[in-house]
C-alpha cells in the first residue's frame, strides 16, 4: 500500500475513533430531552422537552421517580474542590520550589508524591476508613475524604510546577537577590509572577479532579454525599433521564471553568508579552 | 549547567548554601509528612488489618490468618482475581489497538502544527467531563433498545436485537477501553511528535516503504510512550469498579467490586486481604511494564 493510502485509511479512522470517543455522551444529551415522567431513557424521543431538566431542580410535580439529591451535594462537592485545589497547590508550588535544589532523599520524595497519584482510590480509602476507625475518628467529606483528594491532586499540582520550574530562568531573581530585596519578597514580586501560568494550571487540575473524585470518596466521607456519589447511587437502580440531564449539565459546567481557564491564561500571556515589548523599548 | 553554578556557589560562600537547603527542608516537609499519614499509613494500615480476626460484624486486632486463606480457597474470591486479570489484559490490547493507529496518525501525517494540537485536545476533551457520566452514557447506547441496536436493524444488518452488548463482559469492556483510551493515545503521539523527520527522509530516501519504516523506526522509537501508557491504563482499570458497577449488572466482579461489597457488609478483614492482593497484582504489572523499557534511558 502506499502512503497516501495508509494517509486516507487512518484519516477515515480517526473519524471513527473520535466518533467512538462522543457518540454515548451525543445520544445522551439528546435522551435528556425526552418527554417525562413516562419516558423512559431510550429512543426514540416521544416529544421533545426540558421536563427532565425541571425535574432535576424541583420544578415539576412530585412523581414516582425521586429527585437527584443534588442541591446540598452541589455544595459539598464545591467547597471540597476549592479545599483541594488550594492546598494542594500550595503544597505543590512549595515541594516543586525546594526540588530547585538538590538535597538527600530527593529520589525518594520524588516516588513517594508521585505514588499519591498511582495508588487506586479505592485502596487509599478503604486504608482511611480503617484509620479512621481505629482512632475513632469520624468520617466526613470535610475531614478524611478530603485529605485523600489532596493526596491525589498534589502530584499533578507538584509535576506541573516541576516542569514549569525546569524552564525559569533563574537570573532574575538572582538579580533581585543581588539588589538586596528579600527572599519572600522576590518570591511575590519575580517569581510567582513568572509561574503563574502553571499555578492557574495546578489548580485547574485540582479542582476538576477533586470535583470528579469519587472512589476516595465512597469510603472516607460517611454519610453525606457529595455530586459524583449521588450519582453512583443511582447505579444500582434503573436510571432515568434526569441523571443524563445533570450529565448535560455538568458537562457544560467543565467546559466553563475551561474556558476561564484560556481566558485566565490569554490575559496573562498578553500581560507577560506587554511587558516584554515594554523592555526592549 | 546548573549543576556546576551550584559547585561553585558552595565553594564560593558555604553559609548561604546552608541556608538555603534548611529552606528547602522546610518547603518540602509540609507535603512528605501529608504523604506519610494520609498515603503511606493507610495503606500501611490495610496490610495490618488483613491478618485481624474477622466476626460476623466486628474485627478484633488478634492477628491470624484466617482471612488470607479464606481469599485463596474460596472460589468467588479466586474467581474476582482471574476475571480482573482478564478484563485487565483485554483493556490493555483494546486500548493499544484503538488508540494507537489513532496515536499514528496525528503524530505523522498531521504536519499542521494547530490540527494536530486541535485533534489531541479532542481527545482529551472527555477526560474533562464526570467519569461516572461517561459511563453512565453507555446505558442508552448498549441497551437491547440503545442506539447501537436501533441503527443497526434500520440498517437491516441484524433482525433481532444483540443483547449481549449491555450487562454482560463486553459492555466492561467497551466501556472502559473508551475511557481509558485517551491515556494510551496521549503518551504515543508524543513519542511519534519526537521522532527526528530526517531519519525517515533519509529511510524514504534509501528506498524503504511506509511498513518498513514503520517497523524498524516509528514502532521501536514510540515504545516508551506504549509502555507509560500501559501503565496509566494498567494502574486504573486494576483499580476499577465502577464501571463493572455500571455496566455489567452485577455479572463482573472485579477485586474492586469485592472490596466495595465487603466495605458495605462491614467485613473489614477480609476488604483488607482483597485490598492487599490488589496491591501486590498493581505492584508486579508496574515492575513488570518497567522492565519492558527503560523508561530513564529513552525519555
Amino acid at each position: 500500500m502506499q502512503a497516501g493510502g495508509i494517509k486516507l485509511t487512518l484519516g477515515v479512522y480517526i473519524a471513527l475513533f473520535l466518533t467512538f470517543l462522543y457518540a454515548p455522551l451525543m445520544v445522551l444529551a439528546i435522551l435528556s430531552f425526552q418527554i417525562g415522567p413516562e419516558g423512559g431513557p431510550q429512543f426514540p424521543i416521544i416529544e421533545w422537552s426540558t421536563y427532565w431538566y425541571q425535574h432535576l431542580f424541583g420544578l415539576t410535580p412530585p412523581s414516582r421517580i425521586a429527585p437527584l439529591p443534588i442541591k446540598e451535594a452541589l455544595f459539598r462537592s464545591l467547597a471540597l474542590a476549592i479545599m483541594t485545589m488550594i492546598v494542594s497547590t500550595v503544597l505543590g508550588v512549595s515541594a516543586a520550589q525546594a526540588f530547585r535544589k538538590r538535597f538527600r532523599g530527593q529520589n525518594f520524595v520524588f516516588y513517594l508524591i508521585v505514588l499519591g497519584m498511582m495508588v487506586p482510590g479505592v485502596l487509599v480509602g478503604l486504608g482511611m476508613a480503617l484509620v479512621s476507625n481505629e482512632l475513632g475518628v469520624a468520617r466526613h467529606w470535610w475531614g478524611t475524604a478530603f485529605v485523600l483528594h489532596v493526596v491525589y491532586t498534589f502530584p499533578f499540582a507538584f509535576l506541573v510546577m516541576l516542569a514549569i520550574f525546569n524552564r525559569f530562568d533563574q537570573s532574575v531573581e538572582e538579580a533581585a537577590w543581588s539588589l538586596g530585596v528579600s527572599p519572600a519578597r522576590t518570591f511575590r514580586k519575580v517569581t510567582f509572577p513568572l509561574i503563574f501560568p502553571g499555578v492557574l494550571s495546578a489548580m485547574l487540575f485540582a479542582f476538576t479532579l477533586s470535583y470528579d473524585e469519587f472512589s476516595r470518596t465512597l469510603f472516607a466521607s460517611g454519610r453525606d454525599l457529595t455530586l459524583p456519589l449521588a450519582i453512583y447511587g443511582t447505579f444500582s437502580v434503573e436510571v432515568h433521564p434526569n441523571v443524563f440531564a445533570f450529565g448535560v449539565l455538568t458537562t457544560l459546567f467543565s467546559f466553563a471553568l475551561l474556558s476561564v481557564y484560556a481566558i485566565l491564561m490569554m490575559l496573562s500571556m498578553r500581560r507577560a508579552k506587554r511587558i516584554a515589548i515594554q523592555e526592549e523599548a | 549547567m546548573s549543576v556546576s553554578a551550584t559547585t561553585s556557589e558552595t565553594e564560593v560562600m558555604t553559609e548561604p548554601v546552608r541556608k538555603s537547603s534548611n529552606k528547602s527542608v522546610w518547603l518540602i516537609t509540609p507535603g512528605v509528612i501529608w504523604m506519610l499519614l494520609f498515603l503511606v499509613a493507610p495503606m500501611l494500615m490495610m496490610v495490618y488489618v488483613s491478618f485481624w480476626t474477622q466476626t460476623t460484624f466486628k474485627i478484633t486486632p488478634d492477628l491470624t490468618t484466617k482471612s488470607w486463606v479464606t481469599f485463596f480457597t474460596s472460589e468467588t474470591y479466586l474467581n474476582s482475581l482471574w476475571t480482573t486479570i482478564r478484563i485487565w489484559l483485554i483493556v490493555l490490547a483494546a486500548t493499544l489497538i484503538v488508540g494507537y493507529p489513532a496515536a499514528l496518525f496525528v503524530g505523522l501525517f498531521v504536519k499542521n502544527k494547530t490540527l494536530q494540537t486541535a485533534l489531541l485536545v479532542l481527545c482529551v476533551i472527555p477526560f474533562w467531563t464526570s467519569f461516572l457520566i461517561r459511563v453512565l452514557a453507555w446505558r442508552p447506547m448498549l441497551g437491547k433498545e440503545g442506539a447501537i441496536n436501533l441503527i443497526l436493524m434500520k440498517l437491516h444488518i441484524i433482525q433481532q436485537p444483540i443483547e449481549v452488548l449491555l450487562f454482560s463482559e463486553l459492555s466492561v469492556v467497551i466501556g472502559m477501553t473508551q475511557i481509558y483510551c485517551v491515556f494510551m493515545v496521549g503518551p504515543i503521539a508524543f513519542m511519534m511528535g519526537r521522532v527526528d523527520q530526517s531519519i525517515i527522509e533519509a529511510a524514504q530516501d534509501l528506498g524503504a516503504g511506509f511498513w518498513r519504516i514503520f517497523r524498524t523506526i516509528n514502532l521501536p522509537l514510540t515504545m516508551p510512550g506504549v509502555v507509560v501508557g500501559a501503565i496509566f491504563v494498567s494502574v486504573m482499570v486494576l483499580g476499577e469498579f465502577a464501571t463493572a458497577a455500571a455496566l455489567s449488572g452485577r455479572k463482573v466482579n472485579l477485586l474492586g467490586n469485592i472490596i466495595v461489597t465487603q466495605v458495605g457488609s462491614l467485613k473489614w478483614a477480609f476488604a483488607a486481604v482483597v485490598g492487599v492482593v490488589l496491591t501486590v497484582l498493581m505492584g508486579i504489572v508496574v515492575a513488570g511494564l518497567l522492565r519492558v523499557v527503560d523508561l530513564k534511558k529513552e525519555l
